[in-house]
């Protein structure tokens, strides 16, 4: 960090595969963050091979522009390029905006203003423009997250977000899990507010999106149902799985067995015993996984935390507030 | 600052009006007992002005530590971390409603004083609606006693008291609070139970209840197969591997001889067989893998018995 002067904004922006010109969409952002009156930097993050993305952007450093660049061996995802940024901001807050033009620049000091309310703003943006077709799909996607996780937000692809600092502190991604952070933040007990802000007229995707990004779309979501419902209680989920398998297996079998003793139904020409059996096999195996989740989480439950305290709060006898106790993790990060 | 001896905790969610009553009736049922005591209130994400009005308790009273969730997790997250910030070597939970008398306090101290680990109240003469919540109660009860094997009349009675090196190390999460003496048999604490007042609820509506029967059962299940499988997952998925490997050497033995002797028929049955032997192969590797789990983990039995062990030694006669 530099003591010299203070810093209230650090913008991350991971480079990825989309971008758009590097020095136009600088100038945008520092526009729109010069609006809001405060000290920033720009820490970008080259997840990948991209030469001329890192040329355009050693050129603006050259010039006097607080810009600090992140180079990454290969490329790790958003999120993981996210919290490699993150080391290296030291901002109170930390705005992830991308590399290519998503929003208007009037939407940034719109979502840094919300931080006074709330842990977590970001962006939807409105009005869109977007096919018939690209509107069903993300009324699909956001429909069905919204199922999984009770909560309703509308734009999870837009990455321009505002944070405070401790948001990053506390949640830990990787991958692609960037999108998801506003629902692991809610659920970390974080404040967050969607707000709606002007999209740029760049960011207009002409092509239809292909079967690849559907199905991407329900991996996510299911990514997001296993981390959010079920990482504290699998045999919730694995019990009720495997006992329905075990029991259609379990039925189907003795069905056939009456038939054969009772009936004279010769049971050795049915292949659909065979079935019955691999059904009475899955739902044990299922069950058993389930088991074995339980145990990890009983093994490590003293790791690992069903709450977040926001504080602890105690007064000495002259009615001082004693040192707050902060949480292991805060302390960790508040004394490193 | 000197640990004080008791810590009473008490989880709070939207309770305004009953607070500051709360407050004063332990004060006034631990003063004369002279012991040296604390107050954690959790506040389990109050919408209300329950944390303020707690600060403001916290602020003329430095026996009082406020913890504060940044948002509503349930009872059992708040009776943990009351557990966890607290310091006493003797903590009691109750609830924040006033339906528990802080008056039984002086019994349940003495009961650990006996020698107890724990000690759970029993409500006998429970304030409640018959139907909706004493027969219900009164069932889950029974079952979980049977399930269990700690039969205690009232599990739902959040009066109890623990000592505190033994519930400090007791995992507590998901919905356990129902279960915390079932949870904590795997240490083989010595359990009391007794009787303590029950009060109608005065003030404010009432806030946790038995929701929803059946995430009690599924709970009861995983609890029942922790407490007892915890330090051999071996043994539990070989027999759980067993019936497997018994049906599927059988029919596959029998489905084979049939084939060689009389029709080709049998392959459905060989199969069948060939497919269960998998399966208990498959469970018995889990098995291991579970043996592994169990010796990477914090939580292993030799630590249990650390925590409820009594060591008399030739030491300790001399002066």
């Amino acid at each position: 960090m530099d003591p010299r002067e203070q810093i209230d904004v650090s913008v991350i922006i991971p480079v990825g595969e989309r971008q758009s010109d590097p020095a136009k969409l600088y100038a945008e952002y520092r526009a729109g963050l010069a609006a809001t009156g405060r000290t920033f930097e720009f820490v970008y993050i080259i997840d990948g091979a991209y030469p001329e993305y890192q040329a355009a952007l050693e050129k603006l450093a050259a010039s006097g522009e607080p810009i600090t660049i992140v180079l990454l061996t290969r490329s790790f995802g958003e999120a993981t390029a996210v919290s490699a940024g993150f080391d290296k901001a030291s901002g109170e807050v930390i705005v992830t905006l991308p590399a290519h033009a998503q929003i208007d620049k009037s939407g940034i000091p719109a979502l840094i203003q919300q931080l006074d309310s709330v842990d977590l703003a970001i962006a939807r943006r409105w009005p869109r423009v977007g096919g018939p077709f690209e509107r069903v799909r993300r009324a699909l996607f956001h429909g069905l997250l919204s199922r999984v996780t009770q909560l309703r937000f509308r734009d999870l692809g837009c990455s321009a977000r505002a944070m405070k600092r401790r948001v990053l502190e506390e949640i830990q991604l990787y991958g692609d899990q960037q999108r998801f952070l506003p629902v692991l933040a809610d659920r970390q007990g974080f404040r967050v507010r969607e707000i709606d802000v002007p999209q740029s007229p760049e960011d207009r995707y002409s092509g239809i999106y292909g079967p690849r990004s559907y199905t991407g779309g329900l991996l996510d979501i299911f990514t997001v149902f296993f981390l959010v419902r079920f990482t504290k209680k699998p045999l919730r989920f694995f019990g009720m799985v495997g006992v329905v398998t075990f029991g259609i297996g379990a039925i189907a079998q003795l069905v056939m067995i009456v038939q054969r003793m009772f009936f004279g139904q010769a049971l050795a020409d049915r292949p659909a015993f065979l079935v019955a059996s691999l059904f009475v096999v899955l739902g044990l195996q299922i069950f058993a996984l389930g088991l074995l989740g339980e145990l990890i989480i009983f093994v490590h439950a003293g790791a690992t935390k069903d709450y977040q305290v926001d504080r602890v709060i105690q007064f000495t006898s002259a009615g001082v507030p004693v040192t707050p106790k902060l949480e292991p993790k805060l302390d960790r990060t508040a004394s490193g | 600052m000197v640990e004080p001896k008791l810590s009473v905790i008490v989880p709070f969610y939207n309770e305004e009006d009953n607070i500051q009553r709360m407050y004063a009736a332990i004060v006034a049922a631990i003063e004369p007992l002279e012991v040296t005591f604390e107050m954690v209130f959790v506040d389990d994400g109050s919408k209300d002005n329950t944390v303020n009005l707690a600060i403001e308790i916290a602020r003329h009273d430095q026996r009082v530590k406020v913890v504060k969730f940044r948002r509503n997790y349930g009872q059992t997250p708040a009776m943990a971390a009351g557990i966890q910030h607290a310091s006493g070597s003797i903590l009691i939970t109750m609830d924040g409603d006033l339906q528990n008398d802080p008056a039984d306090i002086r019994n349940f101290l003495a009961k650990i004083d006996e020698g107890n680990d724990i000690v759970v109240g029993w409500r006998f003469n429970r304030q409640d609606k018959l139907v909706s919540r004493k027969i219900p109660s009164r069932m889950a009860n029974w079952l979980i006693g049977k399930v269990t094997g700690v039969p205690i009349k009232d599990n739902g009675c959040s009066l109890k008291a623990f000592r505190g090196s033994l519930i400090k190390n007791i995992p507590l999460y998901s919905e356990m609070h129902r279960f915390i003496p079932a949870m904590a048999s795997i240490a083989g604490p010595r359990i009391a139970e007794i009787k303590v007042q029950h009060h109608a609820r005065q003030f404010g509506q009432s806030k946790y209840g038995l929701s929803r029967v059946y995430k009690v059962l599924l709970d009861l299940m995983v609890i029942k197969t922790i407490a007892s499988f915890t330090p051999r997952p071996l043994l539990w998925f070989t027999m759980l591997a067993i019936p497997g490997m018994v049906i599927g050497t059988v029919l596959l033995g029998y489905g084979t001889w049939l084939m060689l002797t009389s029709s080709s028929h049998a392959l459905p049955l060989a199969s069948s067989g060939l497919i269960s032997l998998a399966s208990s192969i498959i469970l018995f590797c889990s098995g291991a893998v579970g043996e592994l789990v169990y010796k990477l983990g914090d939580m292993r039995e030799q630590q249990f018995a650390r925590l409820t062990r009594r060591v008399s030694s030739h030491r300790q006669l001399q002066p």
